[in-house]
Formats: structure tokens, C-alpha cells, sequence
């Protein structure tokens, strides 16, 4: 060892204390955190910390109003799942109900009232205080009652209590109860099925379709399992017709362009052209009156409504067999009992309420109206009103514009919907909204219709907010539900109602509205549904408390009246020819929009749940994509992850090709629900919105948009981006795994035909 | 051509020693802190003294920990339970005066953890306080204790031989606790 100088000894010392104090500070680093134990000063009765509690109340990602149950840990919500009490989801509970967690809890939300403190769009806000918000809005309500200018109430659609508080604002401050100024809009909302079953039986509300107990179910474009009315009901439904009738396994045949998540569970899926399911169904029920299966009345009056619909007419326009059409016939006509079932796309065309009653009338012709595994009638709802015929089809969309455009309107006030997103650009609403000098916003997230707004007045989340449900179509049977808080508000938000009810106080409304809370207003509701027949309950208290504690109420009170079709209605079955906005050459596709579990109407593309969510029929996470028949992306040079241009009269946007096996040649089709620029961060700039290049056709019966009648051309734009796909190969290879399409003995035609575009068909 | 190293560790010889050196501070810190500032025992907000309920006046773990034998959490009692005995009992002492004072203001006490399993331990005092364990066995003697401090080594090793010697069923499985 060599000697240690005065130089090395210093350096020796440093290294030294360097190096203890490293250890010192290693020592510490490694060191449990501190965490802490907080006990309540005073704790709520039977609370155990560690011990979940479960409250139950109602979904509302979606308008089906499935019953939940969410399980709460120390006062904050953890898991969601389907209550099993609920006659719409039995416990069941789909991916974007699980995902209302994520809206509770998403970076996103408003958190405070919002002033917009620059121009329009600008995002620049300022908060306020509730009382601050409140006032500027009932300032200028108020301004506007004095000047007699209009004022609109737009929201998502409520059902419950909570639209018949909207029903005594609305008319309390237009002065004119039932104002026409109050819309409800959902762009999933299904007008032409109500148009259809108001022409057809005369009914306001929805029928219940008894899927489970179907023997055979006949769907002209209803993705039931995906989008159409209830999807986890159905779901349900569906499970029952396969495996839960004793000795029969229900059958499925799927009617429509591109397969859809139903299509793929179906038994047989028979693509028909876009816009004739109608003249299918109208050929089926020439059969079933031709073959003697129907034995009601007013047959000569039949005979001469379906003369037309003869299967070898129809085989033409449709694109389907002859021979197909006669052999549905008689397995619908021999099914004990079949259901025939329309929506989705078939009902988006301009002759979308003629292709609905069409289903219906196979339903009427066949015998299955009021009876089980048919379609039976729902009584009306228990709260006295409903907001169904406040719901804003596309022409009252466009009338508000127009009103808009001329200086009618001095406030809106939108709650929690979204038309900047879900009309067309088209539709001129977003332009529309530069003449409405107050634009008040009571929605949770700054999406691309509340970032225009002038005063944000935020609403809670569902899981945060008092409310109830009366769910709509029903099941049969008069069914409510209570929708609770299950915990403590997170933010300064407040309840819709108690929004609503905050400013009926500012303009001096309490005597019309006296309710202190929506709590309370609802209680006020609910003791009159107590007094229709409270069961076992002993008083009002005992009620109310059984109803949130179980999380639903019913009564059976079941319809099973049958339906006589008046002579007058059945001379008016016919079918138009669908109209197309785009002429053939210059927009050779026809674009098909559909509606996906995960994103809804796009509602949902905040939620990073649902943006992981793989699509069940292509795989595919975030992003958008258009898809293609393989044949005709090969004649027109196009690969997987070629991004093309998809340009209709209104517009163009860009997507790359997936292509697609089970689309019709001539349909493109593309996901709903992408494309934002505001909702967020998990929500903006991904994707494009089908939606915006849409044309505005409307469906003259119904007056509501015709999403699926717009032509579209595609033209390359030399770029490549392939969308994230979780799977690789979509086909079977001969490997025979996995198989999706039954097809059937008897149907030779048409698997040859099925051929042409390349799907394995095997029978099952 | 001949390749040696030797020339490289004369210059790292010096350099050695100091890394020598560095290395034994690091040891001597690293089990300084441990010595010294183990954290077994952090100061509570309040003087809470284990020795007087538990030992002195024998009341039972289970009336103040009443979860322990129907949660996977023992709780801490809520400010409730404590005032229910002082606000008659030793009402007068100052640190019962500063436990009224955070009742008053019904403002909760933030009890710093001493017993703290990791996030990534699934361990329940249902089963445990069940199968008739006793609270010592990983607490140690809080009875004896002014202010509690983690004496037994509350690590795996110590979960792994308590299920080896009572032959708990599955209770080597990874899947037991970390889950």
C-alpha cells in the first residue's frame, strides 16, 4: 500500500462522505412510503372499510336503461355490473356499460362552471360560481321572455322523471305548455320503427320482440346483438332462442349489405341490395298468403296489396334467389311461432318506414302479434308522459336551423348531446349556431357542440346524478327504475334537474316548480306511482327505499291484445324505390354507416376502454377504416392499409382499406364514432366521422335522416397507414375453426353466389 | 505485439482505494439510516399509547380493530368509538383534550400506516383473525408498546413459514397472496 499524502487523504475523505451519504439517501429511497390510516370522525352506518357496498341503479351510456350494479369500496365506485333483478339485462351488463366508470372518472370532465371568454370555439374559459352561472343564464332568459324571442331546449333523450321536469321548465318559460320548443335528439333514435308501428297498429310506444322465445328469428338489417334498441336484452334473447327452449334450437337468418356481429351469430346471412329488403319481405308475405298461412280477414285485400311481390319480381331488384325467398317463406311460415325483425340499415333508406312495415306485416301474416316469441305490445309508461314524441327527428333538426339562421332563436340551452357531431356538415347546424346570440351548455364534456357554447353549466355523471328510467321499448310489462348516486359528487357539478330547477328558481318560477332538489321532484313522482300499488310496502318511506334498494319496480300488467289491420292501411302497403343522393358514375359506392357497441353515435370515443375495445367483426382498435369487398378493392388496386379518399356531393374524408370478405360489392362500409375534434384527449384527432360527408336525404314518412342513402367515390391517395388490428387472419384457411356462417342444405344458389366474393360457407 | 494490462491498473490503482473507500461509506450510511432512522415507529398525531388500552386496561384488540374479523382491513376506530369512553374517561389529560379538539371540528386523524403491506400483497384479517391467529403473531407485543413499532418482519418470509408449519391449504401458492 502506498503512502498516503495530504492530496489522497482529502480525496480518501471525500470519497468517503460521498459515499455515506449515498448510502444514506439509498437507504431512504428504498423505504416503504408513508401511508396513512384515516378513520371517519363519525363513520356512515354499516360501513366497513374493505367491505364493498353495492347500490343499484341505472346505465346510461346508452338509451336501452339496463339496470346496474355498481360496487362502491371507502365511497368511491369500482366495478359496474348488469342488476339482476332488472327485467332488461338480467345481470347482463355490455362493454360500454362497464366503461360508466370511466366517464365518471375521465380527465376530461367539466369540473366547474365556465364562462367562454373569447370568440366561439376559441377555448378559452373562465370559471365561475354556480350562482354566478346561473344568473347570466336566467339573465338572459329572461331577456329573451321580455323581447318575445325564442328560446330551445335541446337534449339527449330523457325518459322519466326527469323530461316531465324538463315538459313544466320549458313550458313555464315559453308560456305555452307542450312548447314544440323543447327537442330531445339521439341520432340513434329509431324513427321510422315508431312511424311504422304508429301507421301499422296504431301504437305510440315501441312493442316488445320476444326474441328468446322465437323459434326462427328473420332480421332485415336489426344488428340486435350490437346496436338496435336493447342489445344486451336481446342478447339475452338471443342465448334463450339458441340453447334455453327445451328440444328446439331457434334459428337466425340476417338481412343485410355487410355482416354485421349479428350477422356473423346468425344462421344464414343473405345480402340483399341496399334499399330492397323491403321487397324481400313483401315477397315473403305474398308467400305466406299465396301458400295459405295466413287465415285472417281481408284476404282479397292481401292478394291485391302483394300482387306486385311475387318472389320471381323480387329476385331481380334484390339480388336474392328466387328459390331463397320461397324456402324462407316456408320456414318462417312452418316456425312456431316466428319473428320478423327491421332496423339498422334497412330502416335508413328513404323508404325506410315501407320496408318496416313490411317486417311488420310478416309478423301480422304470420300470427305472431300478442302472443310469446312474437311481437307483444307495451303499456304505457308510469310517469304519465313520455318524451318519445319529443324526440327531434332530422327535419325538426332542420327547422331549428332555419329559426336559427332567421334570428328566431335567442338562447339554446343543450344538454348533453352532440348535433355538431352526429348531422351532417350538410345540415348547416354548427353555421347555424353563430346566429343564436346565448348558447347555454349543461353537458359534462366539452364536446364539439358545449365548445361553441357561452356558459357552461356542467351536469354530474349518471353515477352522481338522482333520476329514474322507464325503460323504452319496455319488456312487455310496465317496468321503472330508480337511478341513485352512488357516490359523492367528484367535481362541482350538479344533477340536470337540479340545473333545471336551479334556474326555474333564478327567473322565479317556485311556484310552478317548488321542488328544492330533483330528489325531491321525484319523490313528488314517485308517490303517485305508490299509489297505483305500493306490494308489500307499508308506506311511502318503506317504498321508496324497497325501490332503490332492489333498483327497480314492475308491474304485470301484460297486454296481449291482438291487432286488426284496418283495409284502408293494408291498401297502402307498397314499397318505393330507394333514392340514392350521388348519381351512379361519378359515386359508383353506396356508403354504409353502422353504429359499433363501442363508440355508439361517438358519445363514447373518450373512453379509452372503448377505443381499446377490438371490433368483434374486423379486430380493429382506435382509428376508422372503410371497408371494402375484396373483388372490388382488387379491381380498383387497393390493398389492406391503403389510405383513400371517400368523397360523397357534401364532402370527402380519408380512411385507410380494410378489406372486407362479407360486404356486397358496390357497398363500402364505415364505423360510427371517430373523428372528433373536441371530447377530449383520448377522443380527438382519431379517425374521421362517416357522419359529416353524409347527404341530407330524409325519409319522407318519418322525416329522419336516411344515414345509409348517400353515394360515395373513392379515390387513392398513394399513403399507407394500416389500422391496428388485434388479430391477424380474418379467414379460416381450410382450418375449419371459428365458423361464423352456417350456411344451409338446401341453399346451393345461394352459396355459389356467396362464392363470388370470397367466404367460406360450410354447413353446420 | 505483447498486450499487458498492467499499465491500466496502475493508473487504477489510486482510483481503487478511493472506490474502496466510497463503497464502505455507502455500507456504513445505508446501515446507518437503518440503525437510526429505521421508521418502524413514526410520531403519530396524537400520543396514542397502545400500552395503557391494551396492556394496562386489557381491552381487547377486536373492540377498537372490529373489522379485523369480518375485512380484509382491521380499520382504525372511528373518531365516534373514541369519544364514546373519553368523553367521561381521562377527559382532562392533553392529549384526550387533543383528540376532543379533532372531534369538535369533526376533522379525521391521519394515522400514519406502521404495518403497511405493498400494493401487490392480497392479505385479508378475516381469515386470519378466523383461523385463530393471534394478533401478536405479526403486530408483536403492541400491549407492551407506548408507541407502536414493527417489530416482527412483516415480509414474505415470515407469511411463508407460518402457512408452511400449519400446512395451510395452498398457502404457497403464488396466487394466494399475489393476486
Amino acid at each position: 500500500m502506498s503512502r498516503v499524502d495530504r492530496r489522497e487523504f482529502l480525496k480518501l475523505i471525500g470519497a468517503g462522505s460521498v459515499g455515506t451519504g449515498a448510502g444514506f439517501m439509498l437507504a431512504e429511497s428504498i423505504k416503504h412510503p408513508v401511508e396513512y390510516l384515516i378513520p371517519y370522525p363519525v363513520p356512515p352506518e354499516e360501513f366497513s372499510p374493505g367491505i364493498a357496498t353495492w347500490y343499484n341503479s341505472v346505465c346510461g351510456m346508452c338509451s336501452a336503461g339496463c339496470g346496474i350494479s355498481v360496487r362502491t369500496r371507502e365511497g368511491r365506485a369500482k366495478k359496474i355490473e348488469g342488476n339482476p333483478s332488472h327485467p332488461v339485462n338480467q345481470g347482463r351488463l355490455c362493454a360500454l356499460g362497464q366503461a360508466g366508470l370511466q366517464v365518471l372518472y375521465n380527465p376530461d370532465r367539466l369540473t366547474a362552471p365556465m364562462l367562454q371568454n373569447g370568440d366561439r370555439g376559441s377555448d378559452e374559459f373562465v370559471e365561475i360560481t354556480w350562482d354566478d352561472g346561473l344568473s347570466r343564464a336566467a339573465e338572459r332568459l329572461n331577456a329573451a321572455r321580455e323581447r318575445g324571442g325564442g328560446i330551445y331546449f335541446l337534449s339527449q333523450g330523457v325518459r322519466g322523471h326527469l323530461a316531465n321536469l324538463f315538459e313544466l321548465f320549458m313550458g313555464e318559460l315559453t308560456g305555452e305548455p307542450g312548447s314544440a320548443r323543447l327537442l330531445h335528439y339521439d341520432f340513434t333514435h329509431p324513427h321510422a320503427l315508431y312511424a311504422a308501428n304508429k301507421r301499422l297498429f296504431g301504437e305510440t310506444h315501441l312493442p316488445y320482440y320476444d326474441i328468446g322465445n322465437s323459434r326462427y328469428l328473420l332480421s332485415f338489417g336489426a344488428d340486435y346483438l350490437t346496436d338496435w334498441l336493447s342489445p344486451v336484452h336481446h342478447s339475452l334473447g338471443f342465448g334463450q332462442s339458441r340453447q334455453g327452449n327445451a328440444g328446439v334450437r331457434g334459428r337466425c337468418v340476417q338481412i343485410e349489405p355487410r355482416m354485421s356481429l349479428s350477422g356473423a351469430a346468425a344462421d344464414e346471412w343473405i345480402p340483399a341490395r341496399p334499399g330492397t329488403e323491403g321487397y324481400l319481405a313483401l315477397s315473403i308475405a305474398h308467400r305466406l298468403v299465396a301458400e295459405g298461412t295466413y287465415r285472417g280477414g281481408d284476404l282479397d285485400a292481401w292478394r291485391a296489396a302483394l300482387a306486385d311481390y311475387a318472389p320471381e319480381r323480387v329476385a331481380e331488384p334484390t339480388g336474392v334467389p328466387e328459390e331463397t325467398i320461397a324456402r324462407l317463406a316456408r320456414e318462417f311460415a312452418r316456425a312456431e311461432p316466428g319473428l320478423a325483425i327491421g332496423g339498422g340499415s334497412a330502416a335508413a333508406h328513404t323508404n325506410g318506414v315501407d320496408t318496416l312495415i313490411a317486417v311488420n306485416v310478416l309478423n301480422y301474416l304470420a300470427g305472431n302479434i300478442g302472443k310469446p316469441g312474437g311481437i307483444v305490445f307495451n303499456p304505457d309508461p308510469v310517469t304519465g308522459g313520455s318524451s318519445v314524441d319529443r324526440q327531434a327527428n332530422y327535419r325538426a333538426m332542420q327547422s331549428l336551423v332555419e329559426n336559427a339562421r332567421q334570428g328566431n332563436i335567442d338562447v339554446l340551452i343543450v344538454n348533453n348531446t352532440n348535433p355538431v357531431f352526429t348531422l351532417p356538415a350538410a345540415s348547416g347546424f354548427r353555421d347555424a349556431l353563430a346566429s343564436i346570440p346565448t348558447i347555454v351548455s349543461l353537458s359534462s364534456f366539452m364536446d364539439e357542440t358545449t365548445i361553441l357554447a357561452d356558459v357552461m353549466l356542467p351536469s354530474h355523471t349518471f353515477l352522481e346524478s338522482w333520476g329514474d328510467d322507464m325503460p323504452e321499448p319496455g319488456v312487455g310489462f310496465s317496468v321503472g327504475a330508480i337511478s341513485q348516486p352512488v357516490v359523492a359528487p367528484l367535481y362541482k357539478t350538479r344533477a340536470t334537474g337540479d340545473i333545471v330547477l336551479g334556474l326555474a328558481g333564478k327567473l322565479g318560477f317556485a311556484e310552478s316548480l317548488p321542488w328544492a332538489s330533483m330528489e325531491d321532484f321525484l319523490k313528488a313522482g314517485w308517490r303517485q306511482i305508490y299509489a297505483r300499488g305500493a306490494g308489500e310496502s307499508t308506506d311511502f318511506d318503506a317504498f321508496w327505499r324497497d325501490v332503490i334498494v332492489a333498483g327497480v319496480w314492475g308491474e304485470n300488467l301484460r297486454r296481449n291484445d291482438n291487432k286488426v289491420i284496418d283495409t284502408s292501411v293494408i291498401e297502402g302497403i307498397g314499397m318505393p324505390a330507394p333514392r340514392f343522393a350521388g348519381d351512379n358514375d361519378t359515386y359508383p359506392f353506396i356508403l354504409h354507416p353502422y353504429l359499433t357497441t363501442a363508440l355508439h353515435d361517438g358519445r363514447s370515443a373518450n373512453l379509452p376502454w372503448m377505443q381499446e375495445l377490438p371490433d368483434p367483426m374486423t379486430g380493429i382498435v382506435y382509428g376508422s377504416w372503410v371497408e371494402i369487398n375484396p373483388v372490388t378493392a382488387s379491381e380498383m388496386g387497393f390493398e389492406d392499409g391503403d389510405v383513400v379518399t371517400v368523397t360523397s356531393a357534401q364532402g370527402s374524408i380519408e380512411a385507410p382499406v380494410l378489406t372486407f370478405p362479407a360486404i356486397m360489392p358496390g357497398v363500402v362500409a364505415m364505423p360510427i364514432g371517430q373523428g372528433h375534434h373536441a371530447l377530449g384527449r383520448y377522443a380527438r384527432n382519431r379517425g374521421t366521422n362517416p357522419i359529416e360527408i353524409l347527404a341530407p336525404e330524409t325519409e319522407p314518412a318519418s322525416g329522419s335522416l336516411a344515414t345509409s342513402a348517400t353515394r360515395v367515390a373513392l379515390a387513392a391517395t398513394g399513403r399507407r397507414a394500416a389500422p391496428v388490428k388485434t388479430g391477424g387472419e380474418s379467414r379460416q384457411l381450410g382450418r375449419g375453426i371459428v365458423q361464423s356462417t352456417g350456411g344451409h342444405s338446401g341453399s346451393a344458389g345461394h352459396s355459389a353466389r356467396l362464392n363470388s366474393i370470397p367466404i367460406v360457407v360450410e354447413s353446420t | 505485439m505483447n498486450v499487458s494490462i498492467v499499465p491500466t491498473l496502475k493508473v487504477l490503482k489510486p482510483a481503487a482505494r478511493i472506490v474502496l473507500v466510497a463503497l464502505v461509506g455507502i455500507a456504513a450510511g445505508y446501515f446507518a439510516n437503518a440503525a437510526f432512522f429505521p421508521g418502524t415507529s413514526p410520531e403519530q398525531p396524537i400520543a396514542f399509547s397502545h400500552r395503557i388500552h391494551a396492556g394496562d386496561n386489557e381491552i381487547p384488540c377486536l373492540y377498537c380493530h372490529v373489522q379485523a374479523r369480518r375485512s380484509i382491513s382491521a380499520g382504525v376506530p372511528s373518531l365516534s368509538k373514541c369519544m364514546g369512553c373519553h368523553a367521561e374517561v381521562a377527559a382532562d389529560r392533553p392529549q384526550v383534550r387533543l383528540l376532543a379538539s379533532y372531534w369538535e371540528n369533526k376533522e379525521p386523524i391521519a394515522w400514519i400506516k406502521v404495518h403497511d403491506l405493498p400494493d401487490f400483497v392480497h392479505f385479508t384479517h378475516k381469515r386470519h383473525v378466523a383461523a385463530g391467529i393471534e394478533c401478536q403473531t405479526c403486530h408483536g407485543p403492541v400491549e407492551t408498546m407506548e408507541v407502536v413499532s414493527r417489530e416482527a418482519p412483516v415480509k414474505m418470509g415470515l407469511c411463508l413459514n407460518c402457512h408452511r408449519e400449519n400446512e395451510v391449504q395452498h398457502g404457497t401458492d403464488c396466487w394466494t397472496c399475489h393476486k
